[in-house]
């Protein structure tokens, strides 16, 4: 295989890793800001602790007890053996929970923060015309929080991009399962190929950029609209 | 339709009174609010408090937005929560409307589409959103955005947006409090009207004794998270001058007689009940004198207010003055203190209160059922009902 159709089948996986965790992070992400946001306990800062670590834990330290957790010898590692008949460490599986695990704060840290901005206002106004929590949700605290939607997703995608250390230690370096970009950079490197490391790396640089700059765009056109109705609101 | 139109208030229009059963408490940090009552709401009932006294608290739980209220509350023989049973009926499930002091509109639909959210989760539609939007006068609002309305048209889409949901009580906290008074009588007077016009019982909101003076048939009073007192809303009124919590003030409706408009005033006679001849005047109601007799509201009841310090005593009968309004009285009781003295009198059935200096009232040697001569401007007969049509400036 050249390396250059390797490096494709690496970005083929990374995307796909980035937006199968966007897509779990999303559904678990948005109840976990949702409870997170309305919780009123003493106990909710060590929860919104649990759900900051990745920020500032070593990517190699959450990739180690995974992979502990994720060996055919330890429990989850044996139920999901059992269930799906197949290996969970080294497989796309394994990224994708650790991706999901280290990306997210990247997801439920705007929603929650859109979540306690919005209050309960048009909750209780939505509540007394008869729409019930699920209605609400679509109905009222999706449109209204949008924007911040946007940047979770974005950001929870470009952020699983970008993992290295995790993907490292659980995913086995697999072509086509587990081989994503930021390994193959590394591979290059360490093979002093750096010709193909410059392509890898200029790409991942300039794609990032332009994915951010997507979601700043984005979000200031969402905010700047919600804001200016607001003011009109308060005249 | 016409806004000035007022309600006729005769007994065979009313329809069945609707019962709410309250016995529950709500604790917060520092406050309780512990209620205990049957409440009878015939058209619309009003609740009377300082903030912070509960009556908001009181509206939430009957709405079903406080969950940790302990005890019972029922409407109609219906149990909406009991928390012994750990029954609780939830707020979206209740079909009680709530309007908001916030209006809360939701900012990312239209006028239209605000009132479409209720109509669209309602049980058994009766109303459609062009009647609601025809009754509330907002068809030419109908596509804005609701960013770009006043504070009165903010309300009226809110009022609209509860009726559609067609509830089976509708609440209102403090729903007019931070508009001007123009807009404000505008705003009663179109609420009384549509009350009338879909027969759905209202419980009102207000801190405002002269707001719920006009709107309210009865007032219920609540003070540090208790109910104080229910009673029919001027007899409530007199309960509340001699509890010194308000400047006093008469209370009383009145049916509407004539117009006089070339000299600007409208007289106003006693109704059967309080059996006497008099009349009272006060400025001109209506403006338009080419109107109807319904649209010039005569014939109809007028709820109005005169504040004790604009009465004045008068021992003889006062026919060369320029102060409009006479009655023949009769003192019942006299309270003095520091500075002044505050009469009692009957004018037959009706009660009047006088608030006179202690000077005048030593000098007059006034007694108790003597008979005297109470007179006060047509100015001080004040009303919130609103004459003129509602504009969309």
């Amino acid at each position: 295989m050249t390396d250059i159709s390797a490096d494709i089948l690496a970005l083929v996986t990374t995307l796909k890793m980035a937006a199968v965790t966007a897509v779990i992070l999303l559904l678990i992400g948005t109840p976990l800001a949702w409870y997170l946001a309305k919780w009123q306990s003493r106990f909710k800062v060590f929860f919104e602790a649990i759900v900051a670590l990745p920020l500032v834990l070593p990517p190699t330290v959450l990739g180690f007890y995974l992979l502990l957790a994720f060996s055919p010898t330890s429990l989850p590692g044996e139920l999901w053996q059992s269930a799906t008949g197949s290996q969970l460490a080294f497989s796309f599986s394994a990224i994708v929970i650790g991706s999901v695990l280290y990306s997210l704060p990247f997801v439920v840290q705007p929603l929650q923060k859109a979540f306690e901005q919005l209050g309960d206002h048009h909750l209780e106004a939505a509540a007394m015309l008869g729409a019930g929590p699920i209605d609400r949700f679509f109905s009222i605290v999706f449109p209204l929080t949008k924007a911040s939607f946007i940047t979770a997703t974005v950001l929870g995608f470009a952020h699983t991009v970008g993992e290295f250390g995790v993907v490292l230690m659980i995913g086995g370096n697999i072509p086509g399962e587990t081989r994503v970009l930021s390994i193959a950079l590394f591979d290059h490197v360490e093979a002093f190929n750096y010709a193909n490391a410059h392509i890898l790396s200029a790409g991942l640089l300039i794609a990032s950029l332009l994915l951010l700059s997507l979601v700043y765009l984005l979000g200031n056109n969402l905010n700047s609209n919600l804001n200016k109705k607001q003011r009109v609101t308060k005249l | 339709m016409s806004l000035s139109t007022l309600p006729n208030n005769s007994p065979t229009l009313n329809n069945t009174i609707s019962t709410l059963s309250l016995d529950f408490t709500v604790s917060f940090s520092q406050f309780e609010t512990a209620i205990k009552q049957n409440i009878s709401i015939d058209n619309i009932t009003g609740i009377y408090g300082d903030s912070g006294s509960g009556k908001s608290t009181l509206l939430r739980v009957i709405a079903g937005l406080e969950k940790q209220a302990k005890g019972q509350v029922s409407f109609n023989e219906v149990t909406l929560q009991n928390s012994e049973k750990r029954d609780f009926v939830k707020a979206e499930s209740r079909n009680i409307g709530l309007v908001f002091q916030d209006s809360r509109l939701f900012p990312h639909l239209s006028v239209y589409e605000n009132l479409a959210y209720g109509a669209k989760r309602r049980k058994n539609p009766k109303l459609t959103i062009e009647e609601v939007l025809t009754l509330t006068q907002l068809t030419s609002l109908q596509y804005q955005n609701v960013s770009q309305l006043s504070g009165g048209e903010k309300q009226r889409v809110s009022i609209a947006r509860a009726l559609l949901a067609e509830p089976k009580l509708l609440l209102l906290d403090e729903p007019f409090s931070a508009l001007d008074k123009t807009t404000k009588s505008q705003m009663l007077t179109f609420l009384k009207t549509i009350q009338q016009q879909l027969q759905l019982p209202m419980l009102y909101v207000s801190h405002s004794l002269s707001e719920l003076q006009y709107i309210a048939e009865q007032l219920v009073v609540v003070s540090a998270g208790k109910i104080s007192h229910v009673a029919p809303i001027h007899q409530a009124i007199h309960y509340l001058n001699n509890r010194g919590e308000t400047s006093v003030k008469t209370s009383l409706s009145l049916t509407i007689a004539e117009h006089l408009p070339e000299y600007g005033l409208t007289r106003l006679k006693f109704n059967e009940l309080q059996s006497t001849e008099q009349s009272i005047y006060l400025p001109l109601l209506a403006l338009n004198s080419q109107r109807s007799d319904e649209e010039s509201l005569i014939g109809q009841q007028l709820p109005c207010m005169i504040y004790a310090r604009d009465i004045s005593l008068c021992l003889t009968e006062p026919e060369h003055s320029s102060i409009v309004n006479h009655l023949p009285a009769t003192i019942t009781a006299i309270d003095y203190n520091n500075t002044n003295a505050l009469i009692t009198l009957k004018c037959a059935e009706q009660v009047f209160y006088a608030q006179i200096s202690l000077w005048s009232a030593i000098r007059m040697a006034l007694v108790v059922n003597a008979n005297i001569y109470l007179q006060f401007k047509a100015n001080a007969v004040h009303s919130y009902h609103y004459t003129g049509s509602i504009t969309h400036a």
